[in-house]
């Protein structure tokens, strides 16, 4: 009987994880991929100088940082695929958006001080244990670029802003 | 160099297959995985738990209550007395292993069933010697049982419990351990142990020799299953009780056809003088048999 109860708890659990992440998980993406749209102004990039070395630059340190929950489902597929090794797809689409989210949040930052180009930007990741599902965190961190003489047009020539194809 | 940003390409990172497909196959993968690992293990404890010395079983059983007890009064001790004595009589035939020292227990219950058990024991209910006529039947059973005691049945049994249970908690830690521990506990080692059919068929070959031997015929195995038989009708008209010994040991219709063969190609009779059953145990046959 107590294993029954156990059982039929197991089981509400990972109908649970599986609707309520897939739900959370569908509204988060689309949540990036419009923000992306809207970001699209501020340029981010991994190279360690600016690409105008010219022009004097005002340099200071932006970040993005998110904490992502796993779902009870996408815990007990990733533990079973731990079994056989391979891709472990569940926790993919979680480190995925995790990653964008943080970009979003550093793109944020950059915008909110006036600056339109982030440059070597990087990426740390951190796992946070709570116990039976995990979760993780994301941060992300560039140094952002503002031109001396009054910022846009000095990049402008350098820089083209993404063709965004219509929603 | 122009330097420009791009939208994240989709579907290269993170799949956008439905998990639950992958859900799927994991499952099936992994319980097909334990299923074989489980069998595969439930064997090869099967194979090598009877060829583990007899000490070290003897040396897990004194670590448990005894089996091989009785109701603590007159009657009770001396149907264990009675009991203890033909088992030992009849171990000489069945040629018990190095070390192991039969002991019988008796319990004063309707239960028609008898077993054996760790240790070289082996239990008998009132229910099953309160239906006997004869001794000749009597040793039926007991030298059945001796017979699992003698080929280790119940350390292959044990052992794969054991066995079984030490993998599943692999599995689920709650679950293994209960079902180890149920394994070893008193209740799975009177409940739990089941022989198969090979080891039946082996435990009535090594009986009937026994019997043939003490009694010059092999009457008393038939008295046996008919007594099964007949039990078991009844019950199925009054619904009163159910015939345990049928759970534990099944095909009493083969059983009997299987004594006649035996009997045929080992050149025994079939037939011949019962003896009457020992006092004490005769005692409660009378007592249960008379109505009101």
């Amino acid at each position: 009987m107590l294993d029954l109860i156990e059982l039929g708890l197991f089981v509400a659990l990972l109908t649970i994880g599986f609707f309520a992440g897939a739900i959370v998980e569908k509204q988060h993406y689309e949540s990036i991929r419009k923000r992306e749209r809207e970001y699209a102004d501020v340029l981010t990039f991994a190279v360690r100088f600016p690409p105008d070395r010219v022009t004097p630059q005002r340099a200071f340190l932006v970040h993005g940082t998110v904490v992502i929950s796993s779902d009870y489902f996408k815990t007990f597929v990733a533990g079973l695929r731990n079994l056989f090794g391979g891709r472990v797809r569940s926790y993919e689409t979680l480190m995925e958006r995790a990653r964008r989210e943080a970009l979003l949040r550093l793109k944020h930052d950059a915008r909110r001080q006036g600056a339109r180009l982030v440059i070597c930007v990087r990426f740390e990741t951190t796992t946070i244990s709570t116990g039976w599902v995990a979760s993780i965190e994301v941060f992300a961190f560039g140094t952002a670029l503002i031109p001396e003489r009054d910022a846009a047009p000095a990049i402008a020539p350098v820089l083209t802003p993404p063709a965004i194809p219509a929603v | 160099m122009k330097f420009e940003n791009r939208l994240p390409a989709e579907g290269i990172n993170a799949s956008h297959e439905n998990p639950l497909i992958e859900l799927a196959w994991l499952l099936a993968g992994s319980l097909g995985a334990v299923t074989i690992l489980v069998i595969a293990v439930s064997f090869a404890a099967q194979w090598i738990a009877p060829r583990i010395p007899y000490r070290y079983e003897a040396k897990l059983a004194a670590t448990l209550p005894s089996f091989a007890t009785a109701p603590d009064d007159e009657s009770g001790r001396r149907v264990q007395s009675e009991l203890q004595s033909l088992a030992d009589r009849l171990a000489v035939h069945i040629g018990m292993p190095e070390g192991m020292k039969v002991r019988v227990g008796y319990r004063d219950q309707n239960t028609v069933n008898a077993f054996a058990t760790i240790g070289g024991q082996m239990v008998l209910f009132r229910g099953l010697l309160s239906k006997l006529e004869s001794e000749d039947a009597l040793a039926m059973v007991m030298a059945h049982e001796l017979a699992h005691l003698k080929y280790r049945h119940v350390s292959a049994a044990l052992g794969r419990g054991v066995a079984v249970g030490i993998i599943l908690s692999v599995v689920s830690a709650d679950l293994g351990g209960n079902a180890a521990g149920t394994a070893l506990s008193t209740a799975g080692l009177a409940t739990l142990l089941s022989f198969n059919r090979d080891q039946e068929r082996e435990a009535d070959t090594a009986a009937l020799r026994a019997i043939n031997a003490e009694y010059g015929h092999v009457g008393g195995a038939l008295d046996l299953f008919d007594v099964f038989s007949k039990a078991a009708g009844v019950d199925r008209a009054t619904g009163v009780a159910n015939i345990e010994f049928f759970r534990t040991h099944p095909l009493t219709e083969n059983r009997t056809m299987a004594i006649r063969q035996w009997a045929l190609a080992n050149g025994a009779v079939v037939d011949g003088k019962r003896r009457p059953l020992p006092d004490a145990v005769a005692a409660l046959g009378v007592h249960t048999k008379t109505p009101g």
